[in-house]
């Protein structure tokens, strides 16, 4: 812990993502106005001391969709990243101990995955379901599992004839300790950094996907569908753009700098040169 | 050199199985058969185009005899015909009995992604490789930090975001470019080298936001690349040996150092293929992206499918030219020594 706190980017990263959690968590309490409230005598206002960030095309204020717009964001990244790792997890343990013909099998059908262009299937598969931000948070998992998958199994294939696991296995240890008492605890500092880095892109899609409208529906408020208006009034109101891009930007940086401050501070090899 | 070749594409043939499969599990993914899923978004769909459907893909038989009458179709490139824009080919053109000629919807729709993508590929590797390495050579000095804090800001912009900006900003405020399509008004009036001007003016935003988006991913690449190499010991002796600094950098570092580079462009494609449906449907271009778009929006299953398995396979002949080009520029694997 005192390493992160040591390092300036982690430091940074965790700052940005604290503050926007608590932006998000306290969103009812902070909201000035409710965010799904229309109001047609204040459309498309410039910001102002009532307003901070304006207001949008049906005059609800943009700033207390912001504040609910930042829970959609978080919440998708996170459990949309919390699935694809158990499945990475999970399939990356039993490719790298097993090894064999189940590794072949699994790490052929990460080729598969990774040969079709990510964005086409994550479209493909919305196509035939109900966009809701269950759906989304699903599929988004389900197509981004294949980097824990590598990662994991790679870890597992060079911790799995290191002398400590010999030994225990020598001692009669069962697999299922050699996994999870020796082997995962070990290849834990990989898997957390690549899911912060994870989480960043997952909020990237969803806000992508909400944008093209294949999201997060109105009128609930997420990142990407108030840009969706700011498209649409692109010529008179540049608040509607400005602030949700912005917002997304500084999200995802803020996981950015989290992932790689934890990646220098964890591991021993890369602190020191680069 | 052609045993690995025979090697790399006899490992092709499983992957375009399970791509074919995965493609073939997401049609069934649609709850009841696609010919319901496609009448309830679609009101307009006959039952005589439903029965055409239900016969197109089998649906009576058992999944199993579906999946091989659907790759057995597929292997003769033949995709079907879109539901949504009048029976066009998804693929390939085809002739009618009176000699008309109807243009494949992919047909028409992949050069122009194609064109994209490689002009934002030569204007990503045109400023991600000199900042790359000046990033490198100014090591945790003020020009490689102010890259590298770029290099963030790069990763973490929205692509679709900035396509908004720059669209404004040069577009709606400026008037300088096009913001939509491919054409101006009136543009088959033009002198074709008016044409291609117009045209060029039309592709640049999106070229530029595709391009951008790469950017710091690569740059930020080369910058590791020439670091690892730089520390290496040969580079060491190339200097002991008293080489000019240039010599060094230039011809003994950074050569080695975009070697990996080509395997990291190959590996690119699927995100750039991928990445064209934002910008292109922001632009109204009419590429892979658009045409992918739309018919998701309008829950044309052929032209989904056929997309879907068209865009893995040029993926994965993407991969294959990397890997063959890799190995062409690498005579450790050229000649067999290595690995």
């Amino acid at each position: 812990m005192n390493a992160i706190l040591k390092n300036p980017l982690a430091l940074a990263g965790l700052i940005i993502i604290g503050i926007i959690s608590i932006m998000a968590i306290f969103a009812p309490i902070i909201a000035p106005f409710d965010p799904d409230a229309i109001n047609v005598k204040n459309i498309l206002l410039s910001p102002s001391a009532a307003h901070w960030m304006g207001t949008d095309g049906l005059g609800r204020d943009v700033y207390s969709r912001m504040l609910y717009g930042a829970r959609i964001s978080l919440l998708v990244g996170i459990v949309a990243v919390g699935i694809a790792t158990i499945i990475g997890i999970v399939l990356g343990a039993i490719a790298g101990f097993y090894r064999g013909w189940v590794d072949t099998v699994i790490m052929r059908l990460v080729d598969v995955m990774l040969s079709i262009p990510t964005f086409f299937l994550i479209l493909a598969v919305i196509a035939f379901l109900t966009p809701s931000i269950w759906n989304i948070m699903i599929v988004i998992g389900l197509t981004s599992w294949m980097g824990v998958t590598r990662l994991v199994r790679a870890e597992f294939l060079s911790l799995r004839n290191r002398e400590f696991v010999l030994a225990s296995q020598t001692l009669g240890a069962k697999d299922s300790r050699l996994i999870f008492k020796q082997l995962l605890p070990n290849s834990l500092t990989p898997i957390i950094v690549s899911s912060v880095l994870g989480i960043a892109s997952a909020v990237l899609v969803e806000s992508g996907l909400s944008f093209l409208g294949l999201g997060v529906q109105a009128p609930q408020a997420s990142w990407g569908n108030i840009l969706t208006d700011g498209k649409e009034y692109i010529e008179f109101a540049w608040w509607l753009s400005m602030f949700p891009g912005l917002a997304i930007l500084i999200t995802v940086m803020g996981y950015n700098l989290l992932g790689e401050g934890l990646r220098d501070a964890l591991d021993p090899r890369t602190s020191n040169n680069k | 050199m052609l045993k690995y070749l025979l090697n790399r594409l006899f490992w092709m043939a499983p992957l375009l199985v399970g791509i074919s499969l995965i493609s073939f599990l997401i049609m069934h993914l649609a709850p009841g058969d696609i010919t319901s899923t496609e009448a309830s978004f679609n009101p307009k769909t006959s039952e005589e185009s439903r029965q055409k459907l239900r016969e197109l893909y089998n649906l009576d038989k058992p999944v199993i005899v579906q999946y091989g009458l659907w790759l057995k179709r597929m292997s003769t490139l033949d995709f079907g015909h879109s539901f949504a824009s009048h029976q066009s080919p998804v693929f390939w053109q085809e002739t009618d009995k009176d000699g008309n000629v109807t243009k494949g919807m992919i047909q028409e729709a992949l050069p122009i992604t194609l064109l994209i993508n490689v002009l934002s590929l030569i204007l990503i590797i045109g400023i991600a490789l000199p900042l790359g390495v000046i990033s490198a050579l100014t090591q945790n000095q003020l020009p490689d930090r102010s890259i590298t804090i770029f290099v963030f800001i790069g990763f973490a912009i929205p692509s679709f975001w900035l396509a908004l900006m720059l669209m404004y900003w040069t577009g709606v405020s400026h008037n300088w470019l096009p913001i939509s399509g491919l054409h101006s008004l009136g543009a088959d009036k033009f002198s074709a080298f008016a044409q291609l001007l117009d045209t060029l003016k039309h592709l640049t935003l999106p070229i530029l936001i595709s391009g951008l988006t790469g950017l710091a991913g690569i740059s930020l690449f080369v910058r590791n690349g020439m670091l690892d190499v730089l520390h290496q010991d040969y580079i060491t002796t190339a200097r002991a040996k008293g080489l000019p600094e240039n010599t060094v950098v230039y011809k003994h570092a950074l050569r080695n150092a975009l070697l990996p580079l080509i395997t990291i462009f190959g590996l690119s494609i699927p995100g750039l293929i991928g990445g064209s449906v934002i910008a292109e449907s922001i632009f109204a271009i009419p590429g892979m992206g658009k045409l992918f778009y739309d018919a998701v929006l309008m829950r044309d299953f052929p032209v989904i499918m056929g997309i879907l398995t068209i865009g893995s396979a040029l993926t994965l002949m993407g991969n294959l030219l990397a890997d063959l080009a890799y190995a062409w520029a690498d005579p450790r694997v050229r000649k067999g020594v290595a690995q």
